[in-house]
């Protein structure tokens, strides 16, 4: 299962604009995506489960998909992230 | 799939049509029904009436209509008998909190939901954490 950890830069957290545009960009994909933060993990394709997670600065976020896409989605959803997070591997 | 906003000011539901429009994007109709016919804070059942044909005529597939409190509920009733039942039965109701609503609802919409998706994406916005757990 592929699987990304990024660090959430912006000083705003994960708002609600780039948490609308990752989940209109997460429902474009076959697979399921889900993201992680701590122990608590939300359907990427949600934007209820996401914005619920209430993602600060400078926490760790996990990506994960499984799926037919899988890496496709993980490679197009890091780069919709991109200017709000720093990648960690 | 289309929304309308309801609210006994017209400025917040400006407000939050901006709003719904930049989290969301352009792609989704948005009427809005705000105070009354001559500028006052209330609701007015001929202006949430105009807003639902607009919408309606826009959004083949249907509305979810959120709105703020009290008379507004009031006013929707009126505004919903004067329409064809053919046009009401496209229209959903929601209860779910207005500003919270109107923003998960548009996301919703914005990816292909069915106005029944979108309706329960606006309803989880009772119950949605705001505050960080840590």
């Amino acid at each position: 299962m592929p699987e990304l950890t990024l660090v959430v830069a912006d000083p705003a957290g994960l708002h609600a604009r780039p948490a609308a545009r990752f989940v209109q960009a997460a429902s474009k994909f076959e697979s399921r995506i889900v993201i992680r933060n701590g122990d608590r993990e939300a359907d990427a394709k949600s934007l209820i489960a996401l914005l619920g997670l209430v993602i600060r600065p400078s926490s760790e976020i996990t990506l994960s998909a499984v799926g037919p896409d899988a890496d496709l989605a993980l490679s197009t959803l890091s780069a919709e992230l991109s200017p709000y997070v720093s990648q960690v591997g | 799939m289309g929304l309308v906003l309801i609210s006994h000011s017209g400025s917040v539901v400006d407000g939050l049509r901006d709003m719904v429009n930049q989290v969301a994007g352009d792609d989704v109709a948005v009427g809005i029904a705000g105070g009354t016919e001559d500028g006052r804070l209330g609701t007015s059942a001929p202006r949430i009436e105009a807003a639902l044909r607009s919408v309606l005529d826009d959004a083949a597939d249907g509305v979810v209509v959120l709105f703020d409190l009290g008379s507004a509920a009031l006013s929707l009733e009126l505004a919903l008998e004067s329409l064809e039942p053919s046009d009401r039965d496209r229209v959903v109701v929601s209860e779910a909190p207005l500003v919270e609503g109107a923003i998960l609802a548009a996301v919703q919409a914005s990816i292909g939901a069915t106005v029944a998706d979108v309706a329960a994406a606006a309803a989880g916005a009772a119950t949605m954490p705001k505050l960080p757990r840590d």
